[in-house]
């Protein structure tokens, strides 16, 4: 569920390499910017927030997940885009643990359809098997495709 | 007694929801009795931290809460924020489980 709507708006982006991890940031950011959920000082909040706060917006090995706070300067809509990078972005040089090459760039302005995604991606991040799927996808056919194969929507509505 | 529980990240609306979202499944699992679940960011936390039994924050942030700990307050640092195990693993240790179990 959350991955068809990631595709039907169009906020989803595939990129063979990036060379630190504040492009990273920025290229993450540009769906959103696209159909202006959030405005280009968006991204610049994030890294701001990183700076300040260290790599703690890579939860798991392999997963990012940028976010500013809710209702933060340059946010205008509420939605969570997506990036695949093929080579992994390091945010910490001394730990290969904060690599990402997913990323679920999440923007705020409204905190219960924030809630709704967050529960979305919760379901999703704590299945091993679809994480392990996630990182080997290389378009949106695969978002659909997985969407699909393990229907979040009913998964979260079980959950809670 | 049902607990009160603070978790808390840098902003309040990403990293800590998900948290929230791990104790909640990690809660039910250990059937805790559980009063509320607040989500805020470290600002707010640094402050309001004394007046809940229980605060979660990625391991990182740990260092701020000596005052919160010397007050009480069961802090619990996670190195995995997603980590269901993590977060039982750490309730049970804390010594707060058999205390506040639901009947």
């Amino acid at each position: 569920m959350l991955l068809k709507e990631i595709v039907e708006k169009r906020h989803f982006n595939f990129v063979d390499r990036i060379d630190s991890w504040e492009e990273s940031i920025r290229i993450a950011c540009k769906p959103l910017e696209a159909d202006g959920t959030v405005e280009p000082v968006y991204a610049e909040e994030i890294i701001k927030c990183v700076k300040k706060h260290g790599p703690y917006i890579v939860l798991i090995p392999n997963f990012a997940m940028p976010h500013s706070c809710e209702g933060a300067i340059g946010a205008k809509d509420t939605a969570i885009s997506f990036m695949k990078v093929t080579r992994p972005v390091s945010f910490d040089p001394g730990d290969p643990e904060k690599d990402a090459t997913v990323f679920f760039t999440l923007a705020s302005v409204n905190s219960d359809i924030h809630l709704k995604n967050m529960r979305k991606l919760f379901t999703m991040l704590t299945n091993e098997e679809l994480c392990a799927e996630l990182l080997g996808v290389t378009g949106p056919e695969d978002l659909l495709r997985l969407d699909e194969k393990y229907s979040f929507g009913d998964a979260a509505r079980l959950d809670y | 007694m049902a607990l009160k529980v603070l978790v808390a990240c840098a902003n309040g609306a990403g990293t800590s929801l998900m948290m929230k979202l791990s104790f909640e499944r990690a809660a039910k699992s250990l059937k805790l009795a559980i009063q509320n679940v607040h989500h805020c960011a470290l600002s707010e936390a640094k402050s309001s931290a004394p007046g809940y039994d229980v605060l979660m924050i990625p391991q990182n942030f740990i260092d701020m809460f000596k005052h919160a700990m010397e007050s009480g307050v069961s802090v619990i640092g996670l190195r995995n924020v997603l980590s269901e195990a993590e977060i039982k693993e750490k309730l049970l240790a804390s010594g707060l489980v058999e205390n506040n179990q639901l009947l």
